[in-house]
């Protein structure tokens, strides 16, 4: 829906090109018509919500809470999905089912091609030894063994043999940059590393599908950035697909390919990151694009326009694709140029136009 | 999940309901008030005694057709008697292992052990302690009272860790059994003893599964407390991992839960001590035996020796499996302690280890040359010594220089201005009606109608076992204790909460005398009181000492350091804040203290039963000294079950009043 609709603010948009090609891309998870709704008279409650009450009024009319209250998307194949809402929004929940931690009530979930509902117990447990895996809130490290063991232990549950479960766990670890703390327990490193061992622990069962729960909400806001970027760098050399629930519209904006923004258990608005910025669904969702540091959190291809038929100069500033829009900021004002995007090999995406910036920037504002 | 706890306001509208009085409770206060009124108008005195039940015939009747059928009836040729032969050649076989490795392997052991998990200091002071026993010539003894409580110890492990994951794993059958245990924990150990002595009489057996059953509790209560405080977060990623239930429980539940489960064991080990030594009563052999036969005798040489060796294994046992649950989570703490604490005892490690395989060597040599005897040439007994103390002391602290400043003073104090009159009141100056009156209308405003009756149905009870008086006497000197005990423990708790010098000082000393096995503690007390109430009273309060003095220095020091820091910004002196902020926040915890002294001081008032305490305690020593005595005894120890309940639920409740609202 994101890349047909219309752009009211006039700024050309390109695609933003991380997973496989728009084109061949898949759906690795589909969610249609997902409820949650925790108590007895669950039918009774989807009517009323259905009929637009409150939750407070269902609630005290049902006893029944509705979490999560129709809920349909789909993530492709290589594609970070972020999922922001705040405490209370349904947001744990939702991705509880999708992981089926939690029984959904209504809806049909479909990962990696198998239909949730319909999976034995052994075939849930096969699709979450091989498929998915998940990075929690906090941590959900097991005191009681080494970091080895720790990372480990999706293999040890898959029965691989000790030295190459192993073997295994230490190469991951070195991904996270931790090697040489294979040997300590988790109660003996900083919170930050204690989430990278529950990084590494998601990455070593080499699952299509992550799942991450506010993984970095219990960090310091300096270790909760270099997280970020850890993970948007992994993520550019892993392309996996990525379910993030987060309750932080800047780490929301930062590492999403496309946001959902959730309020009382639905979606208000789901977009790419520039779309929630500029085109905000509702007031809910202006109130929190307001306080957005835009020019920090937007990468720079995000408002780039194609490079086309215009001759790119030498002398032209230029900027990588994972820049945020601040990089190319101070050249922008001063110059009167256009900055070029360039790729890894420095090739040249396309053009990031002064107008088209100052567009946004000043949407922001109102 | 956040969402469900939010209340909704259905939810607000309960919590006044249970404020008003139904007319039910209404109806039982007045009644109960009625009861008072008539009791002191119509001035009945004591419970009735034609209203006793007779409940001692039939028992005494059934012990005596127990004792004659006891080699002809199917019950015991068929179940009990192979089971009984069964647990008697556990113990025995245990024993003779025990025995069968040379002497000299036990205090090196025993040092290096102690070594390893608390340092040199308690390693030495460990390998002198074991050498003790044996120089004293309780070697035998020692074994004797060891086998027994392994075997206990493993009964206990093996039924309480599955009874534990069973609880934990369904929730009515916990609820069946937390209550259960509860009842289990609040029977002093001594009671255990008389139905299985009327079922097996006298001997090991009966000791062996009434160890195993007052032990039970505490790893059952922790292995489902573990179980179900392992974070939910761990549960989760192991099942998103894609672990079966099973791999979920041997891998990480199990584990995680680990340091608990360790820490009931510890403390189940430490209840079938104190049980052992107390089953000597019906002989389980051992050392209990020796300082049975030694007090009965008044022979406080002798009682001491074989009593500092109870003390002496008691605590090598006790920190021994405490050791085990720290050492299994070495460099698994906080990151604070993780290294320093390692790196210092790595150096030790490296030392115990071949002098750990040398020993090892040295027990299989030894026990195949058979050096398993402790030497004859190593033999020293200090009882005489403590004789002449004893002595000294009778004659001279008892009442020092004629000043009226002695033990015997402060006994005749304790006796005459306290028990006596408490006694006479509660027993006869009070009437049995306006006495259960006051504990209905007691149970009603601690808890309601449930408790009210309750009260009111036990101790109609006690009444009609016949044993309304002794019950009294037993209360009179349970609460002369209780308040003792708190005139003493509180200051020291409110200064160790507020002193961490103060409470480094006394945390080994309180540590220590938690660890002696309540029945050993009567010794040194009838070394400086002699026999009758006080020294029951003296030694309940020492008994009791510690869990009050730990109880209040952690309610205290549960008060949030903010709290005191606001109270203080507004000028709050010392006395201040201790009065009007922490005591009262703390109250439901010292109230938790209080029901933890009143649960110890019955437990050893009853035992004191043995030196003349009288009360419900000596018709408990008498059924398992006089076979003729049992059903007496039966019925004194279901009233002390008994009060024992009603004292636990009171104290419960009242702490439970004094808990603040929860947050909504």
């Amino acid at each position: 829906m994101d890349q047909t609709s219309p752009d009211p603010a006039g700024i050309p948009t390109v695609q933003k090109m991380t997973g496989a090609d728009a084109d061949a891309a898949e759906t690795t998870v589909s969610v249609t018509g997902l409820w949650k709704i925790f108590g007895r008279k669950v039918d009774a409650a989807r009517e009323l919500a259905e009929s637009g009450a409150e939750r407070d009024r269902i609630q005290a009319e049902t006893g029944c809470l509705v979490a999560v209250q129709d809920v349909s998307f789909q993530v492709e194949a290589g594609e970070t999905f972020v999922v922001m809402g705040l405490s209370g929004s349904g947001k744990s929940t939702l991705v509880r089912c999708i992981s089926r931690l939690v029984e959904p009530t209504f809806g049909d979930i479909e990962v990696c091609g198998t239909v949730l509902a319909d999976a034995s117990d052994t075939a849930l447990r096969e699709l979450r030894r091989s498929k998915m895996a998940m990075v929690f809130q906090h941590f959900g490290l097991f005191g009681h063994r080494r970091v080895v063991d720790n990372v480990a232990y999706g293999l040890e549950v898959q029965g691989v043999a000790r030295d190459e479960r192993h073997q295994r766990a230490r190469e991951v670890l070195a991904t996270v940059g931790l090697d040489g703390w294979a040997d300590h327990y988790p109660q003996q490193l900083s919170g930050g590393m204690q989430q990278r061992v529950g990084l590494a622990r998601a990455l070593a069962v080499e699952p299509e599908v992550l799942f991450f729960d506010e993984p970095f909400s219990a960090l310091d806001p300096l270790i909760r950035r270099d997280m970020q970027d850890e993970l948007v760098a992994l993520q550019l050399e892993l392309q996996r697909t990525i379910v993030f629930i987060t309750h932080d519209f800047a780490e929301a904006l930062r590492l999403a390919d496309r946001i959902a923004i959730m309020r009382d258990g639905a979606f208000a608005q789901v977009g790419t990151p520039l779309e929630i910025l500029t085109q905000p669904a509702d007031d809910y969702v202006r109130a929190f694009t307001q306080d957005a540091p835009i020019a920090k959190v937007l990468p720079a291809c995000s408002l780039m326009r194609p490079v086309g038929d215009v001759a790119v100069e030498e002398s032209w500033p230029r900027t990588t694709e994972t820049a945020t829009l601040e990089s190319a900021l101070p050249f922008l004002l001063s110059l009167h140029r256009p900055v070029v995007v360039c790729d890894a090999e420095g090739d040249p995406l396309g053009l990031l136009h002064q107008d088209d910036v100052a567009a946004v920037l000043e949407q922001n504002l109102r | 999940m956040s969402q469900t706890v939010a209340a909704g306001p259905g939810a607000g509208a309960g919590a006044p309901a249970s404020r008003r009085r139904s007319p039910f409770a209404v109806g039982l206060a007045a009644a109960a008030f009625a009861l008072v009124i008539v009791g002191f108008v119509a001035s009945v005195g004591a419970f009735p005694e034609s209203w006793n039940l007779g409940l001692a015939d039939p028992i005494d009747r059934t012990r005596r057709w127990l004792i004659n059928n006891q080699t002809s009836h199917w019950l015991y040729t068929v179940l009990l008697n192979p089971l009984t032969d069964l647990a008697d050649a556990g113990i025995r076989r245990l024993e003779a292992i025990l025995r069968w490795f040379p002497w000299y392997v036990y205090p090196v052991f025993c040092g290096l052990g102690l070594w390893r998990v608390r340092g040199r200091v308690a390693g030495a002071l460990g390998f002198c302690g074991v050498v003790l026993i044996g120089i004293t010539d309780l070697w035998q003894q020692g074994f004797a009272t060891l086998a027994l409580m392994g075997v206990a110890v493993f009964l206990s492990l093996l039924a309480g860790i599955p009874l534990g994951i069973a609880a934990w794993r369904n929730d009515r059958f916990a609820g069946v059994l937390r209550p259960t245990l509860d009842a289990m924990q609040t029977m002093p150990g001594f009671v255990y003893l008389i139905p299985f002595v009327l079922l097996f009489g006298i001997g090991r057996v009966p000791a062996l599964i009434a160890t195993v059953i007052f032990a039970l509790p505490p790893v059952v209560r922790l292995t489902d407390v573990g179980l179900r405080n392992v974070p939910g977060p761990m549960v989760e990623a192991s099942e998103m991992f894609g672990a079966t239930d099973r791999q979920t429980l041997r891998l990480v539940r199990i584990p995680a839960a680990r340091p608990a489960i360790l820490a009931g064991a510890n403390q189940t080990t430490m209840l079938a001590m104190s049980m052992v030594v107390i089953a000597a009563f019906i002989g389980s052999g051992g050392l209990g035996q020796d300082v049975l036969r030694a007090m009965r005798d008044i022979d406080v040489g002798e009682a001491s020796e074989a009593g500092v060796a109870i003390v002496i294994m008691a605590i090598i046992l006790d920190r021994f499996t405490r050791g085990i649950a720290t050492l299994g989570g070495r460099g698994r703490g906080s990151r604070t302690n993780g290294h320093a604490g390692d790196s210092l005892r790595a150096a030790d490690t490296r030392a115990i280890r071949p002098i750990m395989a040398a020993t090892a060597l040295g027990a299989l040599v030894g026990g195949i040359v058979g050096h398993n005897t402790f030497p004859e040439w190593l033999r020293w007994h200090y009882a005489p010594y403590i004789n002449d103390i004893t002595a000294w002391a009778r004659d001279n602290l008892y009442d020092i220089g004629n000043s009226g400043i002695g033990t015997g003073p402060l006994s005749d104090f304790i006796t005459v201005y306290m028990v006596t009159p408490l006694r006479e009141l509660l027993s006869s100056g009070i009437p049995w009606p306006a006495m259960i009156g006051l504990g209905v209308l007691g149970g009603l405003l601690a808890r309601g109608v449930t408790l009210g009756l309750g009260i009111g149905v036990a101790l109609l009870g006690i009444g009609w076992l016949g044993m309304w008086e002794l019950s009294m006497d037993t209360l009179a000197q349970t609460l002369v204790a209780v308040a003792v005990t708190l005139a003493i423990a509180v200051p020291l708790g409110i200064q160790a909460s507020h002193s961490n010098r103060f409470q480094k000082l006394i945390d080994p000393v309180l540590d220590f005398l938690q660890t002696i096995p309540s029945f050993v503690l009567l010794v040194p007390v009838i070394t400086l009181f002699h026999v009758g109430r006080i020294p029951g009273i003296i030694a309940s309060v020492v008994y009791a000492l510690p869990a009050a003095v730990h109880y209040t220095d952690l309610g205290l020091r549960r008060v949030p350091a903010e709290v005191h820091e606001a109270a203080t910004s507004f000028g709050a002196t010392r006395w201040q804040r201790l009065r009007r902020v922490e005591l009262p926040l703390a109250a439901p915890e010292l109230m938790l203290a209080v029901n933890q002294v009143i649960m110890l001081v019955l437990a050893m008032v009853v035992i004191a039963g043995l030196v003349g305490g009288g009360g419900l305690g000596l018709e408990t020593v008498n059924a398992l000294r006089r076979s003729d005595a049992v059903g007496r005894g039966f019925e004194a120890g279901i009233a002390i079950v008994l009060l024992a309940g009603i004292l636990d639920r009171l104290t419960r409740g009242v702490a439970d009043r004094l808990r603040p609202p929860a947050a909504a």
